[in-house]
């Protein structure tokens, strides 16, 4: 007589580590911070009922024995809406199912590893996190108190009319708890669930219908966690300095008078640089010129108010000169040093042959001069010849646009 | 037992006729003023096939008998409201089908209704519960089974609702 054959033997495994990758991934991305989520009652009992929906599967003449997806409570619609998809034309919930109900008293727990408690809630240190609000480092410590260990009680009782549905779910129960507890995970956690009895309540009277009921009644050993009593404090800070060394770049400096503060900052370029610092706060920025020729703001260049930096979009060709004409006090009046009050004015002339050009004010200083925005030296490209009157020393096209900024 | 033994009691004021009589008075009113009509399926005990180890069969794997149809007085007692699990699960049992028959009725039809079987009754025009017997009353020798202590002429039966998963006709 020869072996007896198996035909369905399973030669290659299912991919069982998917399930495990899964967990470990959820773990990592759906925390939303460091400390671990709450624990509470109805997280447990939501993981009694998926260890039950996961594990307790009965197929009884090609169905799976229904299980009510929901721990039931006193409310009877309750009951009904979770019973009414396997019941019969009565309403009553059609036999074969298994329920869960779970006792109301939760009792004080016997998990050995939490049997031992520290009073009064002391809070224990939990991790250190780094922080770092855009200017500082620092670190936070979360502390938490001792989870509280607590013994949930549950009866899950399957009601059929078959024996063999009975001997099926016994030994279900039976080897999954072979080692006295099987685990369920509850957000992560591994909670323990221990089987303490089984009974057979199965009515006995003659004149009613008649069933099997089976009672398994089982203890999560479980804990509560609650994020009320998380606490967080700050620990160390530490400032974080953050400083941009600009290579040094010699350059000079101009003034317009001698009694205000218009500075004109000449820069040779080097042909790798394109910050350049005047060495103090640019209050107001009149120019910024590239070989004589007056460059677009936000175009060409950059300039956050009150710095002391001009930077170019494209690097100045080495060799360039470059002049940044400037007031680098922090207001927008113009006081001189004898305390008077200045003013500064742009006027724009459009050439039309003459080159005298008069302007509107007393003319107490010429800031820049430009013609069709190639700047002009006071002395080389013109002169002041009166209270109100500039003199051009060249000679434009007519129609030139001539942009005079003064003080007066 | 082949031989025959006649019942001479009560024959000065209640003869075997007397209570052929009072039968068919009683069965002309059950059946045919009450008509109230029954359907016995009889299980083939012998043809289903039931389970190696428990005496038990699967899901509409009972094998019966051609239904007969048979007159006799119904009362059904009361649903019970009740409970699976101590006041959870809660389950409204139909109450008892209780069947008054005549002995007379069904040795007619040839038929015997047996601890096990099926009876249904049409409750309205779309619905049909169907019981199982618990007690088909084959013992009749109490007073009450006993017309004036002459002979019995009728069966209790009782019978309790049967479950979809058990039965659930043709």
């Amino acid at each position: 007589m020869g072996y007896p054959k198996k035909n369905n033997i399973k030669v290659y495994q299912d991919r069982e580590l998917t399930d495990r990758r899964q967990e470990l991934l959820d773990k990592i991305t759906k925390g939303d911070s460091f400390l671990p989520d709450s624990v509470l009652h109805d997280d447990l009992d939501f993981g009694m009922l998926n260890f039950t929906k996961d594990n307790f599967k009965v197929i009884s003449d090609g169905d799976q024995i229904p299980i009510i997806p929901k721990i039931l409570t006193i409310q009877r619609w309750g009951e009904f809406t979770n019973t009414w998809d396997f019941a019969d034309l009565d309403g009553n919930p059609k036999i074969p199912f298994i329920s869960i109900v779970r006792r109301p008293e939760v009792q004080l727990g016997t998990n050995p590893s939490l049997q031992r408690t520290i009073p009064d809630r002391r809070q224990f240190h939990y991790a250190t996190v780094p922080t770092w609000n855009g200017t500082q480092m620092g670190a936070d410590i979360y502390k938490m108190p001792q989870p509280v260990p607590v013994d949930i009680s549950y009866e899950i009782t399957i009601i059929c009319s078959k024996f063999r549905d009975l001997n099926k779910f016994n030994q279900i129960v039976l080897q999954k708890f072979s080692s006295r507890q099987a685990y369920t995970t509850v957000k992560g956690h591994y909670i323990p669930i221990v089987l303490d009895s089984i009974e057979d309540n199965t009515p006995v009277d003659l004149e009613s219908r008649r069933f099997y009921l089976q009672t398994y009644k089982f203890t999560m050993l479980g804990f509560i966690i609650d994020d009320e009593e998380f606490e967080i404090k700050p620990a160390v800070s530490r400032m974080f300095l953050m400083n941009e060394f600009i290579q040094s770049n010699n350059f000079e400096k101009s003034y317009l008078t001698k009694n205000l503060d218009v500075t004109i900052a000449t820069f040779t370029a080097d042909g790798e640089q394109s910050i350049f610092s005047v060495g103090e706060t640019i209050g107001i920025l009149f120019n910024v010129a590239i070989n004589g020729l007056l460059q677009d703001r936000d175009t060409s260049y950059y300039h956050v108010a009150l710095t002391s930096k001009i930077t170019f979009v494209d690097k100045p060709r080495e060799g360039d000169i470059i002049t940044i004409t400037y007031y680098k006090g922090r207001s927008s009046v113009f006081i001189d040093q004898e305390g008077d009050v200045r003013q500064v004015t742009t006027e724009t002339f459009t050439y039309d042959g003459s080159n005298i050009i008069t302007t509107s004010n007393f003319i107490g200083g010429v800031i820049s001069l430009d013609i069709n925005g190639l700047q002009q030296n006071e002395g080389g490209g013109f002169e002041i010849t009166g209270s109100t009157t500039i003199e051009l020393l060249g000679t434009p096209r007519v129609g030139s646009k001539i942009n005079v900024t003064y003080l007066h | 037992m082949s031989n025959k033994l006649p019942i001479t009691r009560l024959n000065k004021f209640f003869s075997n006729e007397d209570f052929d009589l009072n039968i068919q008075l009683g069965q002309e009113y059950l059946h045919g003023d009450l008509n109230m009509k029954l359907v016995l399926y009889r299980v083939d005990t012998d043809g289903t096939d039931i389970d190696a180890v428990y005496a038990e069969v699967g899901k509409d794997q009972i094998k019966y008998f051609p239904p007969v149809e048979f007159n006799a007085l119904v009362n059904i007692v009361d649903p019970k409201n009740s409970s699976y699990k101590n006041g959870l699960v809660r389950y409204n049992e139909p109450g008892n089908l209780v069947i008054s028959v005549y002995i007379n009725h069904l040795t007619e039809l040839g038929i015997d209704v047996k601890y096990g079987d099926f009876i249904g009754y049409p409750e309205s025009e779309e619905k049909v519960r169907y019981y199982t017997v618990s007690n088909d009353g084959k013992v009749t020798s109490d007073n009450k089974h006993n017309m004036f202590g002459f002979k019995p002429y009728y069966r209790t039966i009782t019978c309790v609702p049967a479950q979809e998963t058990e039965f659930r006709g043709v």
